[in-house]
């Protein structure tokens, strides 16, 4: 285990060697010295107490607040870097597991024409990420970065080779035990036989994920490795593009729920498949995907629960809205649960976007942008289904314009039909909203412009009608402010209301605001966490230098 | 706990001012249209200067900004020679609804770039979307705005015609 971990620390020492060795190369005079970069970002949040919100106890110090400083130096093709991250404490409701104040990341690297050398920790992904993905993702608290080394190599634009090794973070450490080891292969067919019009690459990735067996888990039917396959083809000629993806998730070890098997966990077999198809071209764009998943969940550490604790990518591939009561119930996929007896899902959606010139009857003198929607998920019926289903999950429709009405007034109209099942897939029980939003951008002068945001959602479900607002004014560059209101006039009567400025100067960005949040999903790239409702003042900034 | 927290401020904005602030464009793989693997440095082209715009398909702010400047486009070529590339942040789920997006923006003129592993962002630290930088025909880094407020992609055509005399 020692041995594991100071090979991170040798491959670093290496590739800084390396780096160092070369410098006699440069030319340019600041390129030499090479040069300091980064950024600080802070996320501080005083809780109030707020007897009106239910489910909310204010945090014992009232203060949360989540820093991150990231310097990296850069000297030509040679890359070292740091982040460190304080917690004083965590943000409530963000993994328990980032606490204290650490240096966590740490790498260095070396970017050449046909290779590139990473040591450290880093971030990856295959494919589509289905097999294997790291990432960090503030909004959400999630950092599952490898620590290790990342090996690329290209031959021409025909071949590209990358190899990675190394042990997941986990809260703030890298201690788990675990370690991953994968090799991905993209080859490029159309090069090959220099093919001008259309490209075609295919694909293959292979992980493996060892975690020793505690000794309590010995005499179980468990193996420490879990390797995994994915096979890839994407196609692209003209505006046309298509992507397959096969992924055989190896065997992941679930928590046993059920008392008439033994042992601690359940060993599920994954798989997954995925088809987009896009076509783009001249103001249209088109772009269909669909996907199954069975027992997709790769987490690193079979014993914890944490949402940082996830090494595969599978987000919800439905519309991302971004307006207030859009987002009320997000769709969170389902990727096998072995509690609710769900297996996985089948879905797709489809998009169509389209850009209505100007000049023309419809387009007016200054053009229309039209955009549709629709989505659709269904649980798998039981293990090894194809295209059996059993209960719809989710479904959403939702149609949008973009009309420039003069130089000065911008209007958007957006209308959602969203339809969840309550009860994970387990019953047929679901809600159906229906939700409209009108977005007026109205500029005074060429600085100074208000925009109004009104909605409403009805249902005769669940918490039933809703209703929103929201008035910004900004001066530009620098300056914003807004204030904002949802009301939930249908059963609770509670307010949600938030009001905040926002300066924004070269590199860094100010922004305060006060205001009550409703418990809810927080989604960033279709991956949710539960945010628990609070009441309390947000100060966020970021510098980048 | 409030004095952790300011001296951790006071250390990190002690620690910004002495770092020198990024001058060059810095070099990593990214993916273009086709899907195929370029370097970030073969973007500079030693003639033209280019606005790069960091964005995603659920940024709102980003999509606007890139409206505004693609509205304003043609005028502002008649007066100065450059590229604007728009570069996608969203990740492989996104990245093929970003590429409808932007053709049913009618972002024709504009490249789209696809940071799908995000090393490109990383890179240049960019925490908050949208983020523009204006790099000069040799790659150096004459600006950045973080956030977009309407009207304030007049800011960015004035760095352009800076970089023509």
């Amino acid at each position: 285990m020692n041995f594991v971990k100071l090979l991170p620390l040798a491959a670093f020492t290496l590739v800084a060697g390396a780096a160092f060795a070369q410098s006699d190369s440069a030319n340019d005079g600041d390129d030499k010295k090479g040069f300091l970069t980064g950024s600080f970002e802070t996320n501080t949040i005083y809780y109030v107490a707020d007897d009106a919100v239910p489910n909310y106890n204010v945090p014992n110090d009232r203060f949360g607040s989540n820093n991150y400083l990231k310097v990296d130096y850069v000297r030509e093709k040679f890359t070292a870097g740091v982040q460190l991250e304080s917690y004083l404490p965590v943000l409530y409701g963000y993994p328990t597991d980032f606490s204290g104040t650490k240096l966590t990341n740490i790498y260095a690297s070396w970017v050449d024409e046909s290779f590139s050398v990473t040591a450290g920790s880093f971030y990856d992904q295959f494919g589509s990420g289905l097999l294997f993905r790291t990432w960090e993702d503030r909004a959400l608290g999630l950092n599952n970065a490898l620590m290790g080394a990342r090996f690329t190599y290209n031959f021409k634009n025909y071949l590209a080779v990358k190899a990675i090794w190394g042990t997941p973070r986990l809260g703030m450490e890298y201690d788990t035990g675990v370690q991953y080891r994968g090799l991905d292969l993209s080859l490029n067919i159309s090069e090959m036989y220099g093919a001008k019009n259309s490209t075609l690459l295919l694909e293959g990735s292979v992980l493996n994920h060892y975690e020793k067996l505690s000794q309590a888990l010995m005499g179980e039917d468990m193996s420490p490795n879990a390797t995994g396959y994915s096979g890839r083809i994407n196609y692209e000629v003209g505006g046309f593009m298509a992507k397959f993806e096969y992924v055989d998730n190896g065997i992941n070890y679930y928590s046993n729920t059920d008392p008439n098997i033994e042992g601690a966990f359940v060993g599920r077999h994954g798989n997954a498949q995925l088809v987009e198809l896009g076509y783009s071209n001249n103001g249209l764009g088109i772009f269909l995907s669909g996907r199954r998943l069975e027992w997709m969940y790769s987490w690193g550490t079979r014993n914890s629960t944490s949402t940082t604790n996830v090494f595969n990518y599978i987000p919800a591939m439905t519309l991302q809205y971004t307006y207030l009561l859009t987002n009320l119930h997000p769709y969170t996929p389902m990727g096998g649960d072995n509690g609710l007896g769900v297996p996985g899902e089948l879905g797709g959606q489809a998009d169509i976007y389209y850009n209505v010139k100007r000049g023309t009857w419809l387009g007016g003198r200054r053009g229309l942008k039209l955009h549709a929607n629709f989505s659709t998920y269904y649980g798998l019926q039981g293990n090894g289904s194809v295209f059996k289903t059993r209960h719809m999950l989710f479904r959403d429709f939702s149609a949008d314009i973009e009309k420039q009405w003069t130089r000065d007034f911008k209007m958007n109209l957006l209308y959602s039909m969203q339809e969840r099942n309550t009860t994970y897939g387990t019953s047929d029980k679901t809600e159906l909203a229906h939700i409209i939003v009108g977005d007026f951008l109205y500029k005074f002068t060429p600085s100074f412009s208000l925009r109004l945001e009104l909605q409403y959602l009805t249902s005769k479900e669940g918490e039933k009608d809703w209703m929103a607002g929201l008035l910004e004014a900004s001066f530009a560059p620098k300056w914003s402010i807004f204030v904002s209101d949802m009301y939930n006039n249908g059963s609770t009567k509670l307010h949600y209301y938030s009001a905040g400025v926002s300066y924004a100067h070269s590199r860094t960005r100010l922004q305060l605001s006060y205001g009550r949040n409703r418990e809810g999903y927080v989604c960033s790239g279709g991956v949710c966490r539960i945010q628990p409702a609070y009441t309390g003042a947000n100060f966020a900034m970021t510098i980048s230098f | 706990m409030m004095k952790k927290l300011l001296l951790t401020l006071v250390a990190i904005a002690g620690f910004a001012t002495l770092a020198s602030a990024q001058t060059k464009l810095p070099n990593v793989k990214i993916e273009n249209g086709k899907g195929e693997l370029i370097q970030t440095a073969s973007l500079i082209d030693g003639k033209t200067p280019m606005i790069i715009s960091f964005w995603s398909t659920t940024c709102k702010p980003c999509i606007r900004e890139l409206n505004a400047v693609n509205d304003q486009l043609i005028d502002w070529l008649d007066q100065a020679d450059f590229r604007v590339i728009a570069v996608s942040i969203d990740d492989s789920r996104s990245a093929s609804k970003a590429k409808a997006m932007a053709s049913g923006y009618g972002w024709s003129d504009f490249t789209v770039l696809y940071d799908k592993n995000q090393d490109f962002k990383r890179a240049l630290n960019v925490n908050l979307v949208p983020q523009v930088f204006v790099v000069d025909a040799t790659g150096s880094i004459v600006y950045s705005h973080t956030g977009y407020n309407p009207g304030g992609e007049a800011e960015l055509f004035q760095q352009i015609l800076k970089l023509q005399k």
